[in-house]
């Protein structure tokens, strides 16, 4: 277990400094999403927010609802985005090197998405110092709540981004899975419109990414003041998410190093 | 000791036929390899025609899982313990990718030594000893891509020993170097073999390193082994015929025709060849001492008798050429 955690922890600490020894790249992570923010904020303006049907949406309270929204987003954009610059480790070769050494495939994996906890948790502090300092009034925030839904969310958030690094390494032509499911996270998971008012088909798709559930609880506990109970349903089934991931995302490495041992693609690039 | 025995390896491709339909293809990469490497030696993997020396190096290195065949690391069967072999193993592979170019020396090799648990103190004074080995503790805190090509490898080279591994793979090593690099390079290899008791399996596209470092060649063409042996066993092979080059004061047609006389009575098959003013002789006898005393009996002033010693790349490209003709006998 220890060797593992060193794995994942050095793992976590190489792609930090590989990707992000660039202060700039600190812009791209909050100047896009906040001008996306702004775009979203007043486009609502136009439109007469009191007579929403999803209760805990009002005038007062849209951008508050709206930064949730973005703070999420930045939190599992980084960790699909760590996911996809992991398979640049197959361009520079070091993925054979990887391969290699007995180093559990899982923590390295965990390590990747762990690295992007740190630029995501900046993202999210960022974005949380904005709903403080300019609409606390509108928060209406169960603590325990909050407590409880924040590390699943991070969990969900992690291991969504270990399943999709798995699946990056199955070759490298995969991706398309980067455009696939970075653009349609953003429209489908409510990240700027509640999922309830959609369509019954886009529901069924917004269904398909952890975000969605992690988004509605996070605003369930921070507008509406509910407590466990009321977002029991989310929550169980962000726990049923996490088991899921996690098994499919063994599954999926045992699979991908199985094919490349198979295929011999380890060293294609 | 490595120990392979009837190493093969098929791989399945698919052969798009059109924009709907593609055709699985099987291609044999390696056919049925055999091979032996103990510790302390460094054996040659020389390949001709897309031999499938990468293949080959690759399901050492546990990264390919072979079709059949076995393979063994000091008595540890590769195949069902993968993973206690690659803690014995590691590779080291030419060019400048396969290292993180942000990350300092120091801490690539940190992080490559975190992938195999090795103790933190113990990683420290490894790394120490590794940098000063291959001359970088003076560059140790640089970012990788203000280095050097010849410093990449350097770099290569102590990441590669970073596990202090029993055996080292060493794939095209010096590719794109300078002689210089090279030489010390090479220096560096001798000196894991000889000193620290490393197995090293070596390919290169360069003959004469190979020459220069290898105890014994194993020479693969189209995934089939087609020769083993030593440098020696191999230029005799190919090359049956003795060849010497002779010339004395005033050395002219009459005195090639009296040699090449003189020469038959010993060797009926043998050749004397007239060459920018020297004998060329070719026989598969040793003529050496008949050569000098045709010399002595005709009072010729020799001015050189030597047997010509064929390189390693001479024997490589006579092989490839017979083999690309008439094919040859696996040896």
């Amino acid at each position: 277990m220890k060797y593992f955690f060193k794995v994942m922890l050095a793992e976590s600490w190489k792609q930090h400094r590989n990707y992000f020894s660039n202060k700039l790249i600190y812009v791209s992570l909050f100047l896009w999403p906040f001008l996306s923010f702004m775009a979203s904020y007043y486009s609502y303006k136009v439109f007469d927010i009191e007579g929403s049907v999803v209760s805990y949406i009002s005038g007062g309270n849209i951008m508050v609802f709206l930064l949730i929204g973005y703070m999420g987003m930045s939190f599992f954009r980084s960790v699909v985005q760590s996911a996809w610059h992991f398979s640049f480790e197959r361009q520079s070769g070091t993925l054979e090197y990887i391969y290699l050494s007995p180093a559990s495939r899982m923590a390295v994996i965990l390590g990747n998405a762990l690295s992007s906890v740190f630029e995501g948790s900046v993202a999210m502090a960022v974005f949380g110092a904005l709903i403080i300092l300019y609409n606390k009034e509108s928060l209406s925030i169960n603590v325990i709540g909050l407590v409880t839904v924040i590390p699943i969310f991070l969990c969900v958030a992690l291991l969504w981004g270990a399943f999709l690094n798995a699946c990056f390494l199955y070759s490298r032509d995969t991706d398309f899975l980067f455009t696939v499911l970075e653009e349609p996270m953003e429209i489908f998971s409510g990240v700027k419109v509640p999922v309830s008012i959609f369509p019954g088909w886009a529901r069924v798709i917004s269904c398909i990414f952890p975000l969605t559930y992690a988004l509605e609880a996070l605003r369930q506990v921070m507008l509406n003041s509910a407590d466990i109970s009321s977002v029991k349903n989310v929550v169980i089934i962000s726990l049923v998410i996490i088991l899921v991931l996690l098994s499919a995302t063994l599954i999926t490495i045992h699979i991908v190093e199985k094919h490349m041992r198979k295929t011999g693609n380890v060293i294609l690039f | 000791m490595i120990e392979v025995n009837g190493l093969k390896k098929i791989y399945e491709v698919k052969r798009r036929q059109n924009f709907f339909c593609s055709e699985k293809e099987k291609i044999e990469a390696v056919k049925d390899i055999s091979m032996k490497l103990e510790k302390g030696q460094i054996v040659g993997l020389l390949g001709i025609n897309g031999a499938g020396k990468t293949t080959t190096i690759k399901m050492l290195t546990t990264l390919i899982e072979p079709t059949a065949g076995t393979y063994s690391f000091d008595g540890i069967d590769a195949i069902a313990h993968p993973d206690k072999v690659k803690r014995q193993i590691n590779m080291i592979a030419g060019g400048e990718r396969m290292i993180y170019w942000k990350l300092t020396a120091y801490e690539n090799l940190w992080y490559y030594g975190q992938l195999y648990g090795i103790e933190n103190s113990l990683l420290k004074k490894r790394i120490e000893e590794l940098l000063k080995i291959v001359g970088l503790e003076e560059k140790a805190n640089l970012p990788v891509e203000t280095f050097s090509k010849g410093m990449k490898q350097r770099l290569q080279i102590a990441r590669g020993m970073i596990n202090d591994p029993k055996y080292i793979f060493l794939d095209e090593p010096t590719i794109g170097l300078d002689a210089i690099v090279t030489q010390e390079l090479h220096k560096e290899i001798i000196r894991l073999a000889k000193e620290e008791e490393k197995g090293i399996l070596l390919t290169s596209h360069y003959l004469s390193e190979v020459e220069e470092l290898c105890d014994y060649i194993y020479l693969v063409n189209a995934g089939e082994l087609v020769f083993e042996g030593t440098k020696k066993n191999l230029t005799d092979y190919v090359f049956s015929k003795n060849r010497y080059v002779f010339s004395v004061k005033g050395m002219d047609e009459a005195i090639i025709i009296k040699l090449r006389d003189h020469l038959r009575s010993i060797d009926l098959e043998s050749e004397v060849m007239h060459e920018n003013g020297n004998a060329v002789i070719t026989s598969k006898a040793e003529l050496s001492a008949n050569i000098a005393e045709f010399a002595v009996n005709e009072s010729l002033i020799i001015n050189e008798l030597h047997k010509l010693e064929p390189s390693l790349e001479q024997a490589v490209i006579k092989l490839s050429k017979n083999i690309e003709s008439k094919g040859v006998d696996i040896a």
